[in-house]
């Protein structure tokens, strides 16, 4: 079944992925990408115990993901991989990765980002890498659970 | 015909209260309808109503997602102005006119949590070098402000939503034709049902816990029979 | 180090009970963090600029399950009083966000609360009233308070190592338990409801009641993206009194 949903989170692994799309898309991994969290075991015991047992959690930095994307989109399980940062997506679409379509789920406030929608703040510069993504055919939409409608990129860029 | 001012008043109070367990405080779920509403109907001297609409909006409340920081409706207050509307078309009728109500103020409530949630992060984005210094009289005061905001917002929600009950009350009941308070009923029940299982099954996900519903199904089916 | 002997947790506690009262979309519970936080942080430093640095990162960007936020409440105090730095204070934050979350709505959104109203759903259909809703509160709350509570107690006794408090076997087997026992209670409750509130409708009105809830689930299902119980039923109920307007 492969990767069904990449997800841009700066919260990277909470209720709305495990709950929220986890139960409906029937997921049984999720990638974790994010270097300082693959590089502290204690933040990785810690997302590991917000997730059911019977989902295996896959933690990466952003150089493994890269290695290994096209092993996790050719895994028979359905699974989600999330990252925390626009950079993060950037790196691993570069270059013809099979990274086709992302959901921006949850950007909160942080100095020098503006209200975009409810759930999603951005800097001009990480707008910027948006539209270059949507530019080379990555199609990217809002939308922070599934019982809500997907906003397309230009609605909040 | 309508209760006395000091029940409106009381449902006005039980409402507030509604509202503000949602988000605020305490989360002791008041606010759910199965509570809500059986509650308000006893303050009408009318629990048999109150506990039927509360069961009908728990199961519109299992159509929400439950996880953090999601948009929806409030069905507290709703279920309540819904058995003060229902009060007066007693028996099954009351569904329609009770959920005609309900579903109008829900929409409001969950429309006037977004209003506060915009007022507060304003607050707080003006506040933003204040609470950079932590000070704790700056916190205190955002979140007193927040709370109080919260708790006129829900007394708001609830008064529009009797003053609605009251609109369906004086120019519904009687005049509503005996075949279309039946097709209301049979709506809202239908949908109740509909959004109900719909969102249990969300919830239960395709996994192991299919199973499970499977088999409580069953349980439940045969408990019916039996009775 | 300065750790008080008897830390106000009770009233850390209280505050705990309001965590939610301010939250917005900058820094969502971040100021009732804050609040909460502010008592057990207030004899740190004298009163001096320690403290005022730790009560100005307790309110920053914030946002987990509100009955799991006094973990990051204790943890990140105690944390203060052990001189930890202030940016591993900040990063144990946000690493705590994500998986207090997704915890607390395994735990209780998606298995508890449903379970016990599911149970309360039960009571009323089998005519127990009242007593149904009022055992529905006590036992929801003896559990929610219990985890509030233990919560804070944990945070604030394992500090920067909290990742150990959610290792609980209790904790652990009551997540792993909730979503099946949930399930089941949902599939107990069903026919009971269905049973309980179609009693009163005559025999025709029932088989329209049957095609309108099959239907609306089928929709319901289909457009999960785009439509609501909520929409569905104002429109269907729209609907409903356009038809008995004219068919008198």
């Amino acid at each position: 079944m492969s990767i069904a949903l990449y997800r841009v989170d700066d919260r990277l692994i909470h209720g709305q992925v495990v709950v929220g799309w986890g139960k409906p898309l029937n997921a049984r991994f999720i990638v974790l990408v994010d270097d300082s969290v693959r590089s502290s075991d204690q933040e990785q015991e810690l997302y590991r115990m917000g997730v059911p047992p019977d989902i295996e959690v896959v933690f990466a930095s952003t150089a493994e993901a890269r290695q290994r994307l096209s092993e996790w989109e050719r895994d028979p399980r359905t699974g989600i991989l999330v990252f925390g940062d626009i950079d993060t997506l950037a790196a691993l679409a570069a270059n013809g990765h099979g990274v086709s379509r992302v959901n921006v789920g949850g950007l909160h406030h942080r100095p020098g980002r503006s209200e975009r929608l409810r759930y999603v703040y951005l800097s001009d510069g990480e707008a910027v890498k948006l539209k270059a993504l949507a530019a080379q055919g990555v199609e990217v939409t809002a939308q922070d659970v599934p019982t809500t409608r997907p906003v397309p990129l230009e609605d909040f860029t | 015909m309508s209760p006395p001012a000091v029940l409106q008043v009381m449902l006005l109070v039980w409402g507030t209260l509604v509202g503000l367990d949602l988000v605020s405080v305490p989360q002791a779920m008041i606010a759910r309808p199965i509570v809500a509403g059986p509650i308000a109907g006893a303050i009408l001297g009318d629990v048999a109503t109150g506990l039927q609409l509360g069961v009908l909006f728990e199961l519109f409340q299992y159509d929400i997602l439950p996880v953090g920081a999601v948009r929806y409706p409030e069905y507290g207050p709703a279920t309540i102005a819904a058995v003060s509307a229902a009060h007066a078309g007693a028996g099954t009728l009351g569904f329609g006119l009770g959920a005609v109500v309900g579903l109008i103020t829900a929409m409001a409530g969950g429309a006037s949590l977004q209003v506060i949630r915009r007022l507060n992060t304003r607050a707080v984005h003006r506040a933003a070098a204040a609470l950079e210094t932590g000070e704790p009289r700056v916190l205190a005061r955002l979140h007193i402000a927040g709370i109080l905001r919260d708790a006129a917002r829900a007394a708001v929600v609830t008064a529009l939503g009797l003053a609605l009950a009251q609109l369906a009350r004086d120019y519904l009941v009687g005049t509503v034709w005996s075949r279309g308070r039946v097709l209301l009923s049979v709506a809202a029940v239908g949908v109740a049902l509909a959004a109900g299982t719909a969102g249990t099954l969300r919830l239960v996900g395709r996994g192991p816990g299919l199973r499970w519903f499977a088999a409580g199904l069953v349980g439940g089916a045969a408990v019916v029979w039996l009775r | 180090m300065t750790t008080p002997a008897r830390p106000p947790l009770g009233r850390s506690l209280l505050r705990l009970f309001t965590v939610q009262g301010s939250w917005n979309y900058e820094r969502m519970q971040g100021i009732g963090m804050g609040v909460a936080e502010q008592p057990l942080i207030r004899d740190l430093d004298g009163n001096g600029t320690a403290y005022h640095a730790a009560v100005a990162r307790a309110a920053h960007f914030f946002n987990a399950h509100p009955y799991l936020c006094g973990l990051a409440v204790g943890a990140t105090a105690r944390a203060e009083h052990d001189g930890v730095p202030p940016q591993q204070v900040e990063r144990l934050r946000t690493a705590l966000c994500g998986p207090l979350g997704a915890l607390g709505d395994r735990l209780v959104w998606a298995g508890w609360l449903p379970l016990t109203s599911g149970l309360a759903l039960i009571g009323v259909a089998l005519g127990l009233g009242l007593w149904a809703i009022f055992g529905f509160l006590i036992v929801y709350n003896i559990g929610h308070v219990a985890l509030r509570w233990w919560a804070l107690r944990a945070g604030w006794a394992y500090g920067g190592q909290v990742a150990t408090a959610l290792r609980e076997p209790v904790l652990q087997r009551a997540a792993t338990l909730s979503a099946p026992a949930m399930a089941l209670v949902a599939g107990v409750a069903l026919p009971l409801v269905v049973h309980y509130l179609t009693g009163g409708f005559l025999s025709w009105t029932r088989a329209v009641l049957a095609v309108v809830a099959a239907g609306g689930f089928v929709l319901l299902r289909w457009q999960r993206a785009r439509l609501t119980g909520l929409r569905f039923g104002l429109v269907l109920l729209a609907l409903a009194a356009l038809i008995g307007w004219f068919w008198q």
